[in-house]
């Protein structure tokens, strides 16, 4: 026979399930309301990714920018592929400004949107990815894909790079 | 076992949240190579010509039936594992019946299809690396993520009272892997980077398995992708090894190598569309038919009525000339390949992309071919009605201070359908016309390019202006506002425009001066390109497509010698005709075709030309008397027996008549305008069994004929058969132009008077106040 204490533990067990059961019934229905990236689907990013990822919208899309994120969560790992877009009346020279992050090693990506540039990021620590900077017309989008894993076996460096170009050509052209 | 129960409802709550769905549509890996594998190809070495393929042993075929049985079921089970998940959440916005709506594109098999049934073009590249390399840097492969195109559909996704549903309309034709899957839907479950990039792949035209009609929008119907059949002709999906091509290259050209890919049919699927009322919510318009323009051109040798004739050339003929291959490819055929970057206008999109091979191979293209002729053909001086011509030929004197009317004559020559074709109102070819003095400075100068880029708005450009109901330009591609058309001078295949400029000759000129008049093509026009890039894009090529030069000599011009690049004299002479009767000067058209007829007396077109004008011009008496001079020099000519049945029709000699008109018909049974007024002579013969034919015969030609579409309705009903005639009587009353469209155009044209003028067939182009003191600056002049 269980012990009262035993008893309530079961309880709190059960109730942190059937808590846990709604929270995750609920969130992830939050989440992909708040999916409603206008650049990029789920299941565009999920194939850049490599895997499932799930997206959020965050940011207005009237000032500021507006940032689409996606995440590919496994275990001991993270793959994130995220978008901002702004806004901008000066938009080359905050492509520009913006393409500073590169350092020196921003290469241009060719045939994308009026122009772009990438570059990769280097993260001894936090694994590696790629960044990319574009403009179509008076839109400034950046895009980073990044991995947690040092040695990805997908998100390689020589995928990145032709990952960032998908990327950047999905992105760009919704822009147009 | 508690925590058992927690685990399970955790697993419970994400499937029934949905997150789930996409890791399964989610394709992992393997994006598409950005080139094809530079690797050689597999070994293969063909079989000698005549060797018969090779026969499998029975162990070979079970194994081979066994694959087969694999790859169906996994594709069945892929496929249904798709449709589950896209149906869910796919705007059926045109019916569940209707998924692909408004194109007309539709797929084998039940539901939608997966991306990944689709052999990737790089697989196929692995053998066919030319055709890989070509098609890389073609439209094909472009033809949906270039920005120019993106633009457009863009616009119509956020279109407030229509959206994504509504680009299955342009999708179909720019990228059916996208509309076929499923994947035009608001809330896409479809990873799209895998075919974004490659519109049409290789395996979706050599996928298609048949050819619904020729009314374009997409009109065919998608195989499941298979690239070899086995030993009974049956299809089996997927990539397959290469050994199993190479080892049977019959087969796989079974899969593949569909006899219509031949057929200018085929390219109608795509190369011909309409807005249909369901994209519009107005009416069905004719879009473009480049179809039918080929279909009506010399080239088709379908036509009978055609002012030339010429071999018999398709599309293909034109835009997939084979050349010698540089890159390994076994579908060459003596060291010779099918061109797959369809050279054809489009100098944008290379441009663009940064590929100068195709680039460069489509300016050749262009000023190849012998395509257009431009020809400083005639003057007029001081407004004296004397026509000085043909220019080289004439004999004539200029002064100082002369006005000069030039008469340019343009013949679109050797196109297989109009310049320009297909979208006319994105691109942009006008004539260029230059008059300099002695030393090279400019006394006169129309079309222009301004620093911004702009054409010189009074230049005569072989274009068209869609307008919205509000009488706007749809100067952004908008194709679902477009209700009129303001005007469209585009000029058809085999046909001429006369383009006339006046200057005057500066009072203190001396030696000569030289005229040169140039066809230019611009592919976008440059507002277009604006609305695309913004205004700090780059200068896009301006290709100069044809061109001439005349030096006018200030005091007496003898005859020259004949320049290779001119037509002969009596080409010229037809060329103004032609000209003149599309600008309904019938007079002056029958004065140039009476010409051709003085130089050229065994020419029955001459005549045919001469009867031709007079029957437009209702001088039936007078085109009697041509028509049977032509028969006379050519009784079995179908042109001058189609002219003769509609004499005959208006003389009462009805057994002439049918006779005429059933020979033209047996000589050309696919003459739409044959089959038409056979038609109607049955049809007035009350012989309605006779009649339908001649329509139903025509509607297979022209699925859009009018003429077909009421009287099919009208023979239909008197036969008993009122389901097919209110379907025809409802086809008629969509198809049929809107009376109220002028209106559109006149309210346009009421707000643009400076480009007004390009709506009348015969103006004058100059910066001369006429007599009269018309204020002319800077404007064309319409002539009544």
């Amino acid at each position: 026979m269980a012990s009262q204490s035993e008893c309530h533990k079961g309880t709190f067990r059960n109730f942190i399930s059937v808590a846990a059961f709604f929270c995750l019934l609920v969130l992830p229905a939050l989440g992909r309301a708040e999916n409603k990236c206008p650049w990029m689907n789920e299941a565009t990013a999920s194939g850049i990714l490599g895997g499932e990822a799930m997206g959020m919208v965050t940011g207005s899309g009237a000032e500021g920018a507006t940032t689409c994120e996606f995440t590919q969560l496994a275990a001991g790992f993270r793959r994130t592929l995220s978008v901002t877009v702004e806004v901008t009346p000066d938009a080359h020279t905050r492509l520009q400004t913006v393409a500073r992050n590169c350092g020196g090693d921003a290469a241009p990506l060719k045939a994308i949107g009026n122009e772009a540039l990438f570059c990769p990021i280097i993260d001894h620590k936090n694994g590696q990815g790629e960044f990319a900077v574009g403009r179509v017309r008076d839109q400034v989008f950046t895009i980073t894909i990044k991995t947690t894993l040092k040695d990805d076996p997908i998100l390689t460096r020589a995928t990145l790079i032709v990952r960032i170009d998908t990327a950047a050509e999905q992105i760009a052209g919704n822009l147009f | 076992m508690r925590y058992s129960i927690g685990v399970v409802l955790m697993i419970c709550g994400m499937l029934l949240a949905g997150r789930w769905i996409v890791p399964v549509l989610a394709q992992q890996g393997g994006l598409q190579q950005a080139a094809a594998d530079p690797s050689p190809p597999p070994a293969y070495t063909p079989l000698p010509n005549g060797t018969p393929p090779i026969e499998d042993t029975p162990a070979q075929r079970e194994a081979l039936a066994k694959w087969k049985a694999r790859e169906e079921q996994l594709l069945e089970s892929d496929r249904m594992a798709h449709n589950a998940a896209v149906t869910r959440s796919y705007n059926f916005h045109f019916g569940k019946l209707n998924p692909y709506t408004p194109g007309n594109i539709t797929v084998q098999g039940k539901g939608f299809l997966q991306p990944d049934a689709y052999p990737s073009a790089e697989y196929c590249g692995t053998c066919h690396q030319e055709a890989y390399s070509q098609w890389r840097q073609a439209l094909h492969s472009n033809a949906f993520r270039t920005p120019f195109y993106r633009t457009s559909v863009n616009l119509l996704i956020r279109d407030q009272t229509r959206g994504i549903a509504f680009a299955r309309h342009c999708d179909s034709c720019h990228n059916p892997i996208g509309v076929l899957s499923g994947a035009l839907t608001e809330d896409s479950k479809i990873d799209r980077s895998h075919f974004d990039a490659d519109g049409l792949t290789c395996m979706t035209c050599h996928s298609v398995v048949a050819l619904d009609s020729t009314n374009g929008n997409a009109s065919v119907k998608m195989g499941v992708p298979s690239v070899i059949v086995d030993e009974r002709g049956e299809r089996i999906p997927g990539m397959v090894p290469f050994e199993m091509i190479l080892k049977h290259p019959e087969r796989h050209s079974q899969a593949v190598m569909h006899d219509f890919l031949h057929t200018p049919e085929f390219c109608a699927a795509c190369h011909k569309a309409n807005l249909p009322v369901s994209l519009n919510d107005y009416k069905f318009i004719r879009a473009f038919t480049a179809y039918d323009e080929w279909q009506q051109s010399k080239f088709s040798q379908r036509n009978p009525l055609t002012f030339y004739t010429a071999d018999y050339t398709t599309c293909q003929g034109c835009h997939m000339k084979r050349n010698p291959n540089t890159l390994p490819d076994y579908g060459a055929k003596n060291g010779t390949f099918a061109s797959h970057r369809w050279l054809a206008g489009n100098t944008a999109v290379p441009f663009y992309y940064g590929f100068d091979a195709q680039l460069n191979k489509t300016i050749e293209f262009l000023r190849s071919g012998n395509y257009l002729n431009v020809d400083i053909f005639a003057l007029k001086i001081n407004g004296d009605e004397k026509l000085i011509a043909p220019l080289g030929k004439a004999t004539y004197s200029l002064a100082p201070k002369d006005i000069v009317q030039v008469f340019i004559v343009v013949q679109n020559k050797n196109i297989g359908h109009s310049l320009i074709p297909e979208v006319r109102d994105l691109y942009e070819a006008w004539l260029e016309f230059t008059v300099k003095d002695a030393g090279g400075k400019e006394i006169y100068h129309s079309g222009f390019l301004s620093p911004d880029g702009m054409i010189d708005p009074r230049a005569h450009s072989f274009t068209n202006r869609p307008v919205t109901d509000s009488g706007e330009f749809v100067d952004n591609h908008k194709v679902w506002t477009i209700h009129s058309v303001a005007y469209d001078n585009t000029v058809q295949a085999g046909r001429s425009v006369l383009v006339r400029y006046q200057f005057q000759v500066p009072a203190d000129a001396s030696g000569a001066c030289t005229v040169t008049a140039k066809v230019n093509y611009r592919h976008l026009r440059q507002s277009y390109l604006d609305n695309v890039l913004g205004k700090d894009h780059p200068a896009y090529p301006v290709v100069e497509i044809a061109s001439r030069s005349r030096v006018l000599k200030l005091g007496e011009n003898r005859p020259e010698k004949e320049s290779p690049e001119d037509n002969p004299e009596w080409m010229r002479w037809n060329n103004l005709g032609i000209a003149l009767l599309d600008q309904f000067q019938y007079q002056e058209s029958i004065q140039a075709f009476s010409h051709v007829v003085k130089l050229r007396p065994g020419y029955p077109d001459g005549y045919i030309n001469v009867g031709l004008t007079d029957i437009v011009w209702e001088k039936f008496e007078s085109a009697r008397k041509a028509i049977h001079k032509a028969l006379s020099l050519d009784p079995e000519s179908a042109r001058a027996l189609y002219y003769d049945g509609l004499l005959q029709r208006r003389a009462g000699n009805t057994e002439q008549e049918s006779a005429d008109f059933n020979k033209v018909v047996k000589m050309f049974p696919q003459s739409r305008d044959a089959r038409r007024e056979l038609g109607i002579f049955y049809y007035r013969q009350h012989d309605y069994p006779a009649a339908i034919e001649q329509f139903e015969a025509l509607q297979k030609i022209d699925p859009d004929d009018l003429a077909a579409h009421y009287n099919l309705s009208i023979l239909y009903r008197r036969t008993g058969r009122p389901n097919e005639a209110a379907a025809q009587q409802a086809m008629f009353a969509d198809k049929k132009t809107d009376p109220g469209a002028p209106t559109y155009s006149l309210n346009y044209l009421h707000a643009h008077p400076e480009i007004t003028i390009e709506s009348i067939p015969w103006h004058l182009h100059t910066d001369n106040e006429m007599e009269g003191g018309q204020p002319l600056n800077g404007k064309s002049v319409g002539m009544p």
